[in-house]
């Protein structure tokens, strides 16, 4: 073990502490929970960087520190560890940075709160971001629920903490059903895995299931993926996603959809590539892709529809939440990496539309696309930075999310209906963005606002430097796939190396082959002409009235609890026939 | 294992569920909710037990067992039930987080009928 591992869990403790003072110290300024804030994440990010640059020196190797010096005994390991690969150490950054400028930017826009409210809400935004760290930290599946709950907890007090508007309260109870339900869920998975296989940390599990599954296993894994699938907004288990983000103000929005939905993506990965291993051959991987292509196509059709620009967002969260599992559920080194990829770019660009519609609202309080427009001359960096998102969502060259994109297509070559559905999916999603980007901000507007406000300071930092950080990634992604996206990717498709690495304290992960290429002329193709169809269908959109097909989609989510509950039921039985009969 | 256990958190899980999936009134759904979580308990408890096992408790063997006993694993299972514990102590704060989500919801719209805070729709 060493030195840097030691710091590992100090990423996690500085925010916690930081939840724990900022509250207290809001009675003296209410300015000083936002200094608390910005010291405890800025904390976090810096003591993540030396064991970042031992997990990414070389081709990457694998940081793990035992808690309490509880070490494994015989290749047993029941103690609670934190295992850095260079998978969860890529998401463990994001979340520290980008979650500390989404806490800078919030503070800022809500200033001029009372001192008991801007504590609450410093404290329950780093809560989130500590239980997002320690998810993607963590090695075993005991201490994963742990981080799952505390994310949940601190989620619900989010979702509801904004009462100006009614329907948070309404959003807070969805949030509070569902993901509850998926907590009963991971915690009777990891249980049952436990009873069965006698393990809780990752690497013992993986061992002891190269036995083969047993059919209590198979239960355990549709749990798993269930409870966690929910946390990420994936269908049949996405009731609470749009709701929860409609009513919040943006910098809340951007922190659960940029963020807090990866953790049941990072989760899921980690189960299904490394736990239970993607040459097992049953079907898992099948499951994965399914569930995966289902929010992918069924995301980008709602947010083809929505009138709400922020719900429209979160309905793209659910599209692009399925774009990840595809990617995971491929298998292929391609596929996988871009998908870790994509995770960062996602984290990134919705973020940055998150705080633009967040900016929007809090200028001129409205929330409907239908109500605002012509923003282009009244709010040009608001508008640019929009822009900005909305190209890297669409893959245009230059901007964050092409190579992501372009790498989960190559790894779906192998199976083309997948591949079909999923350029499919992204040519919707083109087609809704630019249908948001002209409605909001483009379109000629010829009354004037009765109100237009300043965006704030902290937003404006924030807005730029993630705008820059899409720029950044998109103009050099080639350096970015070579040190944490190729060991990323091979770490998570390399189970035996991973559990030998965390098993022996240490180790390396196997060279990655993963290469992206700027030039190459077939994905430049594909994407042009995504981009023209995209544009096309958004033309044809605008048009007509609603289709038949998406009416019916839209009355399947009725806004009632029990009927997302219903589907979140009949996802789990759907998941667990699924792995049990195939 | 206590099989009788386990057929019992099966049937309370799914009292629950149907609550969840049928009732409006959102004190039920709660009710429902606890009632899901306190049959994980009983299914974790009941998978930590063994035939003829003691309390996980090492310091100081009951009458008719030796030290040996207890070492050889003739003990329920500590894991488990630490996880129920972690659990039951995570469930209240939820609860309480639900309860009172409940109360601002009777505040604000004078009714607790799920049916009456659909304005998310579609």
């Amino acid at each position: 073990m060493s030195a840097a591992a030691t710091l590992l869990p100090l990423a996690v403790v500085i925010p916690i502490g930081g939840a724990v003072i900022s509250p207290l110290i809001a009675r003296l300024h209410r300015t000083l929970p936002l200094i608390v804030g910005m010291i405890a994440m800025t904390g976090s990010v810096l003591v993540l960087i030396p064991p970042a640059g031992q997990v990414y020196s070389g081709s990457g190797h694998v940081v793990v520190h035992f808690f309490s010096a509880e070490h494994p005994v015989h290749g047993k390991l029941l103690g609670i560890a934190f295992a850095a690969d260079p998978f969860g150490m890529m998401f463990a950054l994001l979340a520290a940075g980008l979650g500390g400028l989404l806490l800078l930017s919030l503070l800022s826009e809500f200033g001029g709160l009372g001192e008991r409210e801007i504590g609450g809400l410093a404290c329950l935004v780093q809560l989130l971001l500590a239980a997002l760290i320690g998810a993607a930290l963590t090695a075993d599946t005991v201490n994963l629920f742990v981080w799952f709950e505390v994310a949940a907890l601190a989620s619900y007090g989010l979702a509801g903490f904004f009462l100006e508007r009614p329907i948070a309260l309404e959003a807070a109870f969805k949030i509070l059903v569902l993901t509850s339900i998926a907590g009963f869920a991971v915690f009777v998975g990891a249980g049952l895995l436990y009873s069965k296989q006698g393990a809780l940390s990752f690497a013992q599990l993986h061992n002891s299931l190269l036995g083969g599954d047993s059919r209590v296993d198979l239960v355990a894994l549709a749990l798993l993926i269930a409870g966690f699938g929910t946390k990420a907004g994936i269908a049949p288990f996405h009731g609470w996603l749009p709701d929860a983000h409609t009513p919040v103000p943006g910098g809340i929005s951007a922190l659960f959809s940029g963020l807090m939905v990866d953790l049941g993506i990072v989760a899921i990965a980690r189960l299904t590539l490394q736990v239970y291993g993607a040459g097992s051959g049953h079907a898992m991987l099948g499951l994965v892709t399914g569930l995966g292509i289902t929010s992918a196509l069924l995301g980008a059709i709602m947010a083809l529809a929505q009138d709400d620009l922020k719900r429209l967002l979160a309905w793209d969260t659910v599209s692009q939440m399925g774009l990840l599992l595809t990617g995971f559920g491929s298998g292929t080194e391609e596929g996988v990496g871009g998908a870790a990829f994509q995770l960062v770019s996602h984290g990134l660009f919705k973020a940055l539309l998150f705080l633009c519609a967040g900016s929007v609202v809090h200028s001129t309080g409205l929330t409907k696309l239908s109500e605002i427009g012509g923003l282009a001359r009244r709010r040009p960096v608001v508008t640019a930075a929009f822009t900005v998102g909305a190209l890297s969502i669409s893959g245009v060259p230059g901007f964050s999310g092409y190579a992501s994109l372009s790498l989960i297509h190559a790894g779906l070559e192998d199976q083309p209906v997948i591949h079909a559905l999923a350029l499919i999916a992204q040519v919707i999603t083109v087609a809704a963005l630019a249908r948001a980007t002209w409605l909001g901000f483009y379109r000629r507007r010829e009354e004037e606002y009765e109100q237009l406000e300043r965006t704030p300071i902290g937003m404006r930092v924030a807005l730029f430097v993630v705008g820059a950080a899409c720029i950044v990634f998109g103009i050099f992604p080639s350096e970015f796939v070579d040190r944490v996206v190729g060991p990323a990717a091979s770490i998570l498709l390399d189970p035996s190396g991973y559990s030998h690495a965390v098993l022996a304290g240490s180790g390396t992960v196997p060279v990655s082959t993963l290469v992206f290429d700027y030039g190459k002329a077939s994905d430049l193709i594909t994407t042009a002409i995504e981009i023209a169809i995209g544009l096309l269908v958004a033309v044809i959109y605008l048009r007509i009235r609603e289709p038949r097909p998406v009416t019916w989609l839209r009355r399947l989510h009725t806004g009632s609890v029990n009927d997302y509950a219903a589907y979140l039921a009949g996802g789990i039985a759907l998941a667990a026939g699924i792995l049990l009969g195939g | 294992m206590i099989v009788a256990n386990y057929v019992a958190a099966g049937i309370l899980f799914c009292i629950g569920l149907l609550t969840v999936l049928t009732r409006r009134n959102l004190i039920k759904i709660v009710l429902g909710l606890s009632l899901m979580e306190a049959s994980t308990y009983l299914l974790m408890v009941s998978m930590a037990y063994r035939r003829h096992s003691t309390a996980p408790v090492l310091t100081s063997p009951p009458d008719g067992k030796s030290f040996a006993d207890l070492v050889h694993g003739d003990v329920a299972d500590p894991v488990l039930q630490n996880f129920c514990l972690t659990a039951i102590v995570i469930g209240v704060a939820v609860t309480a987080v639900f309860l009172s989500a409940a109360v601002r919801v009777a505040q604000h719209y004078r009714s607790v009928d799920a049916d009456d805070m659909t304005a998310l729709t579609g």
